[in-house]
């Protein structure tokens, strides 16, 4: 570490990400949400007729629902989701190859070094501009072994009876105010599919970037890891910092068959004037592990619980939730976890700073359905605070209903240590020197991780932070 | 008409013929004009507060449609028995008769006070043990009653059964210890039910003032009732400064009622407010406890311990209030299931803004012996100040196998050795308690449930 | 066995409806699938919210509260993000009158 770094230095608070590009777009809707703008977006998408259903059933259950009052601050959200765009077409078509993307979203991709990380270490990599993929593109090997790795659309479109199986089915249209919400609107997300047996050696990567002002992105992710398969999928996102507020509200469904290993890393850097309500399921069957690495770094608000339902006997979750709230934000993060099935194990851990008037709040969801015998689970919740207006809060849901479950939950909550401050001032720094240290230490996984093309290293680090804490 | 007055909505739900803004007036007969408002004012906060549903996070896991059914119910009544203990119930008796160690004893049958005694040195030092229909009356007490009866702790706001609570009190216990006063023996409190299909209110005003110190056991029991029915009681600590209070309360009430208690105490500058709650009985019981540390130096040690069997249903809503620095709060609630029986725990730990230097503290520990048993645990934290040390556990398991085995291989058969673990298990919080007869009464209970098992 | 309790008229729960009684304190939703009258308890065993506010689809009721699906015949649950099923019971309509056992 160099001498007199300061936590200021670690620069959590300087947003790298937050430039603008000229605003080019080839068709937007009309600010706010209608069910005009709902068929303009199937329109536009040339979907078949049972989407824009769909679509519109979606679109009347997201009125039918109250704005949660529970989480983060929603109570000014109704007025910016008045004024923002919910379908902005950026292109005409979507590319296979970077020289073909228009020049400004092409430079912007790479000022924020996706084709560079693409070339060294990922299998496949799709890149949203708004409201659609711009970019798509899986290395040959692995297309040459059936996996699937495309835009949401294209999914839609080339795979009509795999996706009409899976759409909608883990995360139904009613489950969340928000998910409904997506559900009449979504546009862009991946479609994944590994086949059986198949082992993906690096990870795919979607990265999300917001560049037009009052701008609502909706992408829909529908993921199905064939049995005995292996892969990860990792997504990013960014936007400009504007003075009025977007909106970002995405769909992750993912299956993961009978024996199969499926990890999704998000690291989420929005910029401070993002609201950020995203709905995030994995269905585990037999055997299978499904880990959710998730790193909230960016956004006003996020809200967002990935979670695994353990269907199958034997069948593992891992939730590893790593927050950061700085001034003004808050991340009301964590995850739930669904033993339905004998001999299920899973662990969730979470890692949170508060920094000036930052809060973060953990809230997660363990339940051991009656049958599910030998379910064990552990929790465990560390909370780093840094100023004294800084806040955190744990809200763990524990139900059980299973005598042979075995549980725990342990939440801590320290400041930053008076110990190990004056064990580091006696060795010669200063108090800010020292404070400096101890965070570094203790955001290691995330700030390792920007930019962007060191995604894999963080994830080997999140790894080691994983071993020292399962099992 | 103006925006302010439209907001007051009447709802009335939960109002019946016998829970009336009638009976809260009837109630008040002979109490001084300030006791009628105060009644009347708390069944109007009743009438327009919403039935709670499981939509509110406090009534999540225990749904008041189906448990609770206020139209079947009528209001108790004065009960007539003499202040003569060959005219009590059998269980009155019996268990005043394990008692040993009393400063003062009150005894309540279906909510009226049929009798108290003090120890007359404790009465000549300023200590008050009485009903509270007198205590509101007297001329020396009623100025302190009605500064804090239903004011600060346990008031109408604080929710719907609060206010009901208040409005419709039938009677209660009164208890007041001057500045500097050690009352060293307990002051025991028999609450007896015997009226079914009747919903009975009443409630407790423990007020210690500065660096006095006082131990109050409330036992409330019943048989098992025919039919549905309600007990609900208030309970109000007040430690002024200095002051060390500790608040037992055991419930062994019958099959068939539905016990809910709401518990607030409050510590102020050094001050100590120990809380033990013990429910063994009952169909559903609720206990809501706040615990507010007001005053830097204060604490809280809140203990809780429960045994459901049968259909039984026990909801712990509890919250640690961190509002002054330096004030210390620490949490154990344990329990353990069988049959169909169900516990939730809901727990909160609030340090508020500028509370610097807390330690707080919070368990919960469940234990499942049968397979139909179940468990919800939600202990929850909210921390707005920096320096503080706080930290929650929770869990839920089986019996411990190596213990069992452990055991069984001295030669002790399986049955004999999983009530062994079990009382090993809960038996961590009656170490802390020492009440003479207390721990006797509650063990024995366990063992009678766990020959069941 | 316990006895069979009536709970409504056959009028209340039209071919294709929910409609939801109480007995004795629990809850029970009532589902008329083409003329078959089925009972299940009316609450989701996702997050407890009552079933009657639910549609009716052929014999599929999804609760409208998060989008949990269920066999009405059998209880069974049949989408997410419910996975435990609901309790069923008996159910006889003799004349005008529907009755349910619950068992």
């Amino acid at each position: 570490m160099p001498q007199n770094e300061t936590v200021q230095d670690l620069q959590l608070d300087e947003y790298k990400y937050g430039f603008v590009d000229e605003e080019q777009h080839v068709f937007r809707t009309q600010p706010g949400l209608s069910e005009e703008v709902v068929r303009q977006i199937s329109a536009n998408k040339d979907e078949p007729a049972w989407m824009l259903d769909f679509r519109l059933k979606a679109l009347e259950v997201y009125e039918s629902k109250p704005m949660p009052t529970w989480g983060g601050d929603l109570s000014t959200l109704q007025e910016t989701l008045d004024e923002i765009y919910f379908y902005v077409r950026p292109q005409d078509k979507m590319e296979r190859s970077w020289d073909d993307v228009p020049a400004n979203i092409k430079e912007t991709f790479e000022k924020l070094g996706i084709p560079e990380a693409e070339q060294k270490v990922l299998a496949g990599v799709g890149a949203q501009y708004e409201s659609e993929m711009v970019y798509h593109s899986l290395k040959q090997e692995w297309e040459d072994k059936g996996v699937i790795f495309d835009s949401i659309e294209d999914g839609l479109k080339n795979h009509p009876e795999l996706f009409r199986k899976y759409f909608g089915t883990v995360i139904p249209t009613a489950d969340n105010k928000f998910s409904a919400m997506n559900s009449a609107v979504w546009s862009g997300g991946s479609f994944v599919y590994i086949p059986p047996g198949v082992e993906l050696e690096t990870p795919l990567q979607a990265y999300f970037r917001v560049n037009q002002e009052r701008m609502g992105q909706f992408e829909r992710t529908l993921i199905i890891a064939g049995e005995g398969s292996r892969a990860h999928y990792i997504e990013g996102c960014t936007a400009p910092v504007y003075s009025t507020e977007s909106f970002h509200s995405g769909v992750i469904e993912i299956v993961v068959e009978k024996g199969a290993h499926f990890r999704y890393t998000t690291i989420q850097n929005w910029s401070n004037n993002m609201y950020n309500l995203v709905t995030q399921r994995a269905l585990v069957h037999e055997g299978a592990t499904m880990e959710w690495l998730d790193g909230n770094l960016g956004s006003k608000l996020t809200m967002k619980y990935p979670s695994c339902y353990l269907i199958g006997e034997g069948a593992h979750g891992n939730i590893l939730s790593i927050a950061y709230a700085g001034d003004g934000q808050h991340q009301d993060t964590g995850g739930k976890i669904i033993h339905a099935a004998p001999n299920t194990t899973s662990s969730i851990v979470s890692k949170s700073i508060s920094k000036g008037t930052g809060r973060s709040s953990y809230r997660g969801l363990l339940q051991v359905h009656d049958g599910a015998r030998n379910a064990k689970s552990n929790v465990e919740c560390d909370a780093l605070l840094i100023d004294e207006n800084a806040k955190t809060d744990t809200y763990p849901y524990i139900e059980i209903d299973e005598k042979t479950a075995h549980i725990g939950h342990e939440a801590t909550v320290s400041k930053v240590g008076d110990e190990q401050l004056f064990y580091l001032m006696s060795r010669g720094m200063s108090e800010e020197e020292a404070m400096a240290l101890i965070v570094r230490g203790f955001i290691e996984p995330i700030a390792k991780l920007l930019p962007l093309e060191y995604a894999v290293e963080l994830n080997r680090l999140i790894e080691l932070e994983m071993e020292g804490s399962v099992g | 008409m103006s925006a302010s007055t439209e907001t007051t909505i009447a709802l009335n739900e939960g109002v019946t013929e016998a829970l009336s803004r009638e009976a809260a007036t009837a109630r008040s007969a002979g109490e001084p004009e300030w006791m009628r408002e105060r009644r009347v004012h708390a069944f109007d906060v009743y009438a327009r507060t919403p039935m709670p549903t499981r939509r509110l996070e406090e009534w999540r896991y225990t749904d008041l449609g189906e448990k609770l059914d206020l139209a079947s119910l009528s209001l108790g009544t004065r009960s007539e028995v003499a202040d003569d203990p060959s005219a009590w119930p059998a269980g009155v008796r019996a268990t005043m008769e394990e008692d040993w160690d009393a400063a003062a004893h009150v005894v309540l049958i279906d909510g009226t006070v049929v009798h108290v005694d003090l120890d007359e040195a404790l009465a000549g030092k300023g200590v008050v043990v009485t009903s509270l229909r007198d205590a509101v009356n007297d001329e020396e007490t009623w100025e302190d009653a009605k500064q804090y009866l239903a004011t600060q702790a346990v008031k109408p706001e604080r929710g719907k059964f609060a206010a009901l609570n208040c409005a419709l009190y039938l009677d209660g216990v009164y208890v007041y210890v001057p500045r500097g006063v050690h009352v060293d023996l307990p002051v025991r409190v028999t609450r007896w039910i015997s009226t079914s299909a009747a919903a009975h209110f009443d409630r407790a005003l423990i007020l210690a003032g500065e660096t006095s110190k006082v131990t109050y056991i409330d036992e409330v029991l019943s048989d098992d009732l025919d039919t549905h029915t309600f007990a609900s009681n208030a309970i109000e600590v007040i430690a002024k400064d200095g002051a060390s209070v500790q608040f037992v309360q055991m419930q062994r009430l019958g099959r068939n009622v539905f016990a809910h208690s709401q518990q607030r105490t409050l510590a102020h500058r050094d001050a100590t407010a120990n809380t033990l709650n013990v429910a063994l009985g009952a169909t559903t019981s609720r206990v809501d406890l706040n615990a507010q540390m007001l005053g830097p130096g204060s604490s809280s040690e809140m203990l809780g311990l429960y045994f459901g069997d049968g259909d039984q249903h026990f909801d712990h809503n509890t919250s640690q209030d961190h509002v002054s620095p330096h004030a210390f709060s620490d949490l154990l609630y344990k329990g353990a299931l069988d049959g169909d029986a169900k516990a939730v725990f809901r727990g909160i730990i609030r340090v508020h803004p500028k509370a610097q230097q807390s330690d707080a503290y919070q368990t919960n520990r469940n234990l499942l012996l049968s397979e139909t048993a179940s468990a919800d645990t939600l202990p929850n934290l909210e921390i707005a100040a920096d320096d503080v040390k706080c930290s929650h556990g929770a869990t839920v398991g089986q019996l411990d196998e190596e213990s069992l085995f452990y055991l069984m291989s001295r030669g002790i058969p399986q049955e004999k050795a999983e009530r062994l673990v079990v009382m090993g298990f809960l038996g961590e919080i009656l170490l802390k308690v020492s009440l003479g007869g207390v721990i006797e009464k509650i063990t024995r209970e366990i063992e009678r449930k766990l020959a069941h098992v | 066995m316990s006895d069979w309790i009536r709970v409504a008229a056959l009028d209340d729960v039209p071919p294709g409806t929910l409609h939801g009684v109480k007995v004795e304190r629990t809850a029970i939703v009532l589902a008329n699938v083409d003329g078959d009258v089925y009972a299940l308890r009316d609450r989701c065993s996702h997050a407890d919210f009552p079933l009657h506010d639910g549609v009716l689809m052929g014999e599929t009721l999804e609760c409208v509260h998060h989008g949990a699906k269920f066999d009405v015949c059998s209880g069974k649950a049949t989408g997410l993000p419910a996975i435990r099923p609901v309790q069923s019971y008996e159910v006889e309509v003799r004349d005008d009158d529907v009755f349910i056992r619950l068992g």
